[in-house]
């Protein structure tokens, strides 16, 4: 069968738009029922802004965005500080065992955090890291640096030799070096890190379920926990949806290229 | 000091602070969960058992009834990849606008699956939007909550779960096929191949390794992902319907206290993903040696 070249693109072109009819529905589906009363909800008609204000009665929303931001930059700190390093040390530095060093690292990657969990609650309460940011902050700069750092050697790897050590040579130190020259080479691969990252612990519910105070959730966790109680109207789930959402998604729509490069590396062994 | 020896001095000392971290928070904790899984403790007295704690827990038919969901799961793995696949090879004929059609398609990646259970819940019920369309099509005598039953909450599970790796994998499967050579897709439209048969038989074939990778991400995914979705959709429930082992460990940890057995579990978890892990080690090794 020969199809005319011009009617079978416009198939493809009606085939892509039923995908992203699938793919974008539940985001319609949301706004359109977080602007009802429980009321308008149940029959499906009218909208107004009762949902948000039930949300912002129930959540406490702008503290809990604030949480959100400040672990994620927390983490992010932590993991990219770790990671640079150690990524430069592993890619231009290399010492009897680094191989093996950085293997161990990497190898993290395949720890599933449900298997440490309830060692890793064990620890942090004995040291109180609980009652604070601190525990889960910690948790989420270890489980990002495995990926971070093999990311991070990856793209140092790439960086010629020669102008490490033509830099050395002139005086500056393995320490400056790497601040002054590796450093701002890498900006891409911190872009990378930094979105993934971002991403990865502002979706987070289970680190910030069982590590942070009821005081200090985030906002994901607190909406988790708010739909637990099964009790709150759904305008107001879908409301809450909505803004713990909309950070990711302007992120994302921002720097869409830095995590595509990040999940394709993923696949460079 | 010589040169070499700083250098080797600036390698250890710039590489200890991620070791460091990931040996405190990853690595010891997984000794120390082999350590708790044969205990019995129920957060305030420990008492040691011994190994004979993996007996007794391959003998309890709820492990196995948890296990078995995990089983389930594997079967949306073939639809989590080839969904993508086929989607992947129609953004790949790049037509108009397909730039825009792959960001669309790639913004779930981007949302937590809290929210995306959030709008399943609803999705799934005997008022939603599934039952809603049902009704249209005529079947709307049968509406029910498919999160009530035990095999109908696993199933809506897995669509979820299904809907949220279209991204991630469409993503993988496209970044493949920029890899391809573009004069074999050429030789074969001048072979007088048609379209599919240039996908099954020139581009599929090519995209291996890819769709390897694709495969471990999405096992990993289902076996230790979906925390946040069975939380928010089911709570493990109705019974253990929807009770995978990731979130049997949170149940038996910390909601009825028995860090003993929930270790146990974790370190069963732990083993299975080492597996998946070690498989797909070896099939990129065979692959190597085959060229």
């Amino acid at each position: 069968m020969v199809i005319p070249r011009k009617l079978s693109t416009w198939a493809l072109f009606a085939l892509m738009v039923v995908v992203a009819v699938i793919m974008l529905y539940p985001f319609w589906y949301m706004i359109d029922n977080a602007f009802r009363s429980g009321n308008q909800f149940d029959r499906q008609n009218g909208h107004s802004f009762a949902g948000w204000h039930q949300l912002f009665a129930n959540l406490p929303v702008v503290g809990q965005l604030l949480n959100s931001t400040l672990v994620c930059a927390a983490a992010i700190v932590i993991i990219l500080a770790v990671s640079t390093t150690a990524g430069f040390a592993f890619a231009k530095l290399q010492y009897r065992g680094s191989g093996t060093v950085f293997l161990l690292v990497v190898s993290a990657l395949m720890v599933p955090l449900q298997s440490i969990i309830i060692p890793e609650y064990v620890n942090l309460a004995k040291f109180n890291l609980t009652n604070s940011y601190t525990g889960a902050v910690l948790v989420y700069a270890a489980l990002g640096t495995p990926f971070a750092t093999f990311l991070m050697a990856t793209y140092y790897r790439g960086i010629s030799d020669e102008l490490i050590e033509a830099a050395v040579m002139d005086g500056l130190g393995y320490e400056r070096t790497f601040l002054n020259i590796a450093l701002p080479l890498s900006l891409p691969a911190i872009a990378t890190v930094t979105v993934l990252q971002f991403i990865q612990i502002w979706d987070d519910l289970l680190v910030g379920l069982l590590f942070l105070p009821a005081n200090q959730r985030t906002i994901t966790v607190g909406l988790a926990t708010l739909s637990a109680g099964r009790t709150t109207s759904i305008p107001a789930l879908m409301a809450g949806s909505i803004v713990s959402a909309i950070p990711a998604i302007i992120v994302y729509l921002i720097f869409q290229r830095h995590l595509i490069k990040g999940l394709t590396l993923g696949m460079g062994r | 000091m010589t040169l070499r020896s700083r250098r080797r001095r600036a390698g250890i000392v710039l590489s200890i602070p991620a070791v460091a971290l990931v040996v405190a928070l990853l690595g010891v904790p997984i000794g120390q969960a082999v350590y708790y899984s044969m205990t019995m403790w129920n957060g305030t007295t420990s008492t040691w058992i011994g190994p004979s704690t993996y007996t007794s827990t391959f003998t309890d038919p709820i492990f196995w009834r948890v296990l078995e969901n995990n089983g389930l799961l594997l079967l949306a793995v073939p639809f989590a990849i080839g969904i993508p696949l086929l989607i992947a090879a129609l953004l790949n004929e790049h037509v108009r606008g397909w730039r825009f059609f792959r960001s669309v398609y790639f913004l779930p990646t981007a949302i937590s699956w809290v929210v995306i259970g959030m709008f399943a819940l609803r999705f799934f019920s005997a008022t939603g939007v599934l039952n809603q369309l049902l009704g249209h099509v005529g079947f709307g005598a049968q509406a029910t909550d498919l999160l009530a039953g035990e095999g109908s909450a696993l199933l809506a599970l897995a669509i979820t779960f299904i809907w949220s790796m279209v991204g991630t994998n469409t993503m993988i499967f496209l970044t493949g096929m920029a890899t391809l050579d573009p004069t074999l897709i050429e030789a074969a439209k001048v072979d007088g191949l048609n379209r599919f048969q240039i996908f099954w038989r020139v581009t599929l074939p090519l995209l291996t390794r890819f769709v390897q990778f694709a495969f471990v991400i999405t096992v990993i995914s289902a076996f230790s992902a979906l925390f946040s979705l069975i939380f928010v959709m089911t709570g493990g429930g109705p019974g253990f319907g929807t009770t995978t082992l990731e979130f049997f460990v949170y149940q038996t940890g910390f909601q009825q206290v028995q860090f003993g057995v929930g270790a146990l579990y974790g370190i069963i978890l732990f083993v299975i993903m080492a597996v998946v892990g070690l498989v797909q080690l070896r099939l990129i090794r065979a692959e190597d040696s085959g060229w």
